[in-house]
Parts: C-alpha cells; structure tokens; sequence
C-alpha cells in the first residue's frame, strides 16, 4: 500500500473520529436528559470507533504475521506505517497477546458500561456505572503512553491505525469526563 | 404559608436494561471478530509441526560483529535448520561437530542458523565472547576447570571438535527466543520450510520415522522437495 494516509479504511475511522466528537460537542450545547444522551452517544461513537480500530489493528497484526515482508492492509515502510509497530515481534503484543486485541477487549468493555448508561441514564445504577466507565478507561492511559512512546522514541514510525484507537480512548475519556461534569452541576436531566 | 412543590426524581425504566446491553455488546464483539478472522485469519504460531515458526529480532554474530536479524526476512526459500545450543553444554560440543560435519555438503539448500542460549545452570553462565569464540574455534578459558571457556567453563573453546563454523549465531542469553520457541534442552532442533513454517521439530519424534535424527530428517526433507 503506496499512501497509508489515502487508505480509504483509514479514512473511515478519522470521519468516525469526528462524528464521535461532533455528536459530544453537539449534546455539550444542549440542556437535560436530551443534551446527556447527545453526549453519551458521542461516548458510544468513541468506545465504537476504538473498538472497530483495534479490531482493524489485529487484521494488520494477522496479516503481518502470515507476509512479514509487506502485508495488504498497511504500508510497511515511511513514516506513517504499520510494519515497524505492529509487524515487529517485540513490540506487537503484550505477553504474546496482540495489541490490538487487548485494546478490541478495553473497548468493547467500555462500550458495554456506556451501552447501559445510554439505554437507561436515569437507572439507579447509572451514577455508579459512569465511574466504572472513567476509572476503566483511565486504566488504559498508561498503555496509550507505552505505545505513543514506543511510535516516537524508539521506533520513530506513526501507526495510522494505532493512532486512531489512541485518539478514540481519549475521546472517550473526554465524554466520560463531561458526562460526569454534568452530574456534578446537577445538569443530567 | 406557600406550599412548596417537591420535584420529582425522575425514574428509570422498570426493566434492567444491562441484559440487553450485554447481549447487544456480545453480538458486535462476534460480527466484528468473525469480520477480522473472515478478512486476515489468525496464523497458527508456535514450534510445532505445521505451525508458523515464531518470529524474532535479536543480535546475531556472523563473524565479523554483531548485527541485528529478523528471522522472517531471511527466508529465501532454502530449508532453516534451526539449533538451539548452550556454549557451556557438553553435548552441545558433539552436536556442533555434527553441524560442522554436514554443513559442507547441504548449504546451498540449507540456511543453518545457531541460536546460542544460556541453561539455568551454575557454571553455564555465557557471554558473547563465548560465544563467538565457540563459533570462531578461537581462545577463549583455560583447562583449568574455573568457569572460564565453554564446557561448563572447563575447556577452551578452542578445542571444540568439529570446523569452524560460518553461519551465524544469535544472542539468546536471555532466554527471551527459547521460551516462545518452548526450548526442552539444548541441542535442540527445528527445521523450517522455506517460507517459515516448522516442518520438524525434534521434540515431536512420535510424527518422525523411527528414530530419524536432524541429519536424516533434513536428506529427507531436501529428498522430498526435488
């Protein structure tokens, strides 16, 4: 693949990157439980997006695997590509399990706490689940920095599609965040 | 005195909607799993036979320095024998006289590639000048039975049997390769396919002739690709 920033898949998750953030900008603007369902689906969108990423990514990491000289979903060499991350065999798992694994199970757990959340904001449990949904998403913030500094510092190569499940938990987190905001003002319906 | 309205909480539904959104998450994590493994399915890794041979990127001496290998770009469709020795191992000595033996007559179709690695053994602590003496068949320790050399540090290096050897030797003192790779013992041997995937592996005898060892296995396998 010449041009990874061309990939037509690539530019899917960066338009699901802005959807996500336009839908939480969007519920932001807006008063009540209206404006708190804008908002959570906007976390939807992000934990769907980082879901779909790393999902994405384990493609790459099995397609790596079986053509470690050049695989057909990611470029393999410039500056932006996959095969010095996820094609490289010290830096592609954690404990032999694949990054984009790991980060496919975060997110679909993040997307199940924000799943239930949307479904019913107003449920007993819903205050408590918002918290579980910060805390575990703040969980993966460490790993985000290994793998960022891995990309800068030692392999000095952007991961397009790493970079996109990156920018998804930090979306997220941002939901969260607001979301809890706006139970703190007493603004969630 | 004026009445004060109370506002009401409002309530959430009556029904436990964490069912459903489990159901729902478990039924995108499938389609979406089943979508990856349609697209690029998982390739089976590991030592065994059939499987592809574990990939790695350590330092590797080919007798001038050190330099850093990837095994998957070395393939270039010759056989791989693959063998995991132990400078320090005596039996590694007897299987790197074997080596030097059948070199001559099958590198052009074999890549030989020595993985040297270090027993959790007292008196098997190697380094890479131990390493390189051991391939080079140079000075290295004494006779002296002081934990210099190779040998369990009994022997010079130099006195390995068998020629020098000139293929190269990779830095496993980490034990890092051997673990992925499941390393029983040393001397150990693997021989992959000129693509990478493992088509012998010594700890599987059962899948073997009857007791076929690496030498007969690679005239074998070089008999069966002609």
């Amino acid at each position: 693949m010449a041009n990874p920033l061309a990939d037509p898949v690539l530019l899917f998750f960066i338009a699901a990157l802005f959807a996500s953030g336009y839908l939480l900008a969007n519920g932001r603007g807006k008063k009540g439980l209206e404006g708190t369902n804008r908002m959570l689906d906007g976390g939807l969108a992000f934990a769907t997006t980082g879901l779909l990423g790393s999902a994405w990514t384990w493609v790459i990491y099995n397609d790596l695997v079986r053509n470690p000289l050049g695989g057909e979903f990611c470029a393999t060499e410039g500056f932006v590509q996959c095969g010095s991350v996820i094609g490289d065999p010290r830096y592609n798992n954690f404990f032999g399990i694949s990054w984009g694994m790991l980060g496919f199970t975060a997110f679909a757990t993040l997307f199940f706490l924000i799943l239930c959340i949307r479904m019913d904001p107003l449920a007993k449990w819903s205050e408590q689940y918002t918290n579980y949904a910060w805390w575990l998403g703040l969980a993966g913030v460490p790993f985000l920095f290994i793998l960022v500094g891995i990309e800068i510092f030692v392999v000095q190569h952007i991961c397009p599609f790493c970079t996109i499940a990156h920018l998804a938990l930090i979306g997220y987190l941002i939901s969260v965040w607001t979301l809890r905001e706006r139970r703190e003002i007493s603004a969630w319906y | 005195m004026a009445r004060r309205r109370r506002q009401l909480e409002p309530k959430g539904k009556d029904e436990d909607v964490r069912m459903t959104a489990g159901l729902i998450t478990a039924g995108v994590v499938s389609i979406v799993i089943v979508a990856s493994m349609f697209i690029a399915p998982p390739a089976n890794v590991g030592p065994e036979e059939g499987s592809l041979a574990p990939d790695f990127v350590a330092s590797a001496y080919n007798g001038g320095n050190w330099e850093e290998v990837r095994l998957s770009q070395l393939y270039d469709g010759r056989l791989v024998l693959i063998t995991f020795l132990d400078t320090d191992c005596p039996h590694c000595w007897t299987e790197a006289e074997y080596l030097s033996e059948i070199f001559d007559g099958i590198s052009g179709e074999v890549m030989f590639i020595t993985i040297a690695v270090e027993l959790s053994i007292t008196g098997h602590e190697s380094t890479r000048e131990e390493i390189e003496a051991f391939r080079d068949k140079t000075q290295f320790g004494d006779n002296q039975n002081n934990g210099d050399g190779c040998y369990s540090g009994r022997k010079n290096c130099a006195e390995r049997p068998g020629a020098p050897h000139s293929w190269m030797y990779v830095d496993d003192l980490s034990s890092s390769i051997a673990s992925e790779w499941e390393l029983p013992g040393t001397p150990f041997n693997v021989i992959l396919d000129g693509e990478g995937t493992v088509v012998w592996n010594q700890a599987q005898s059962e899948n073997h002739p009857a007791g076929e060892d690496m030498g007969e296995a690679l005239l074998r396998l070089l008999q069966e690709g002609e």
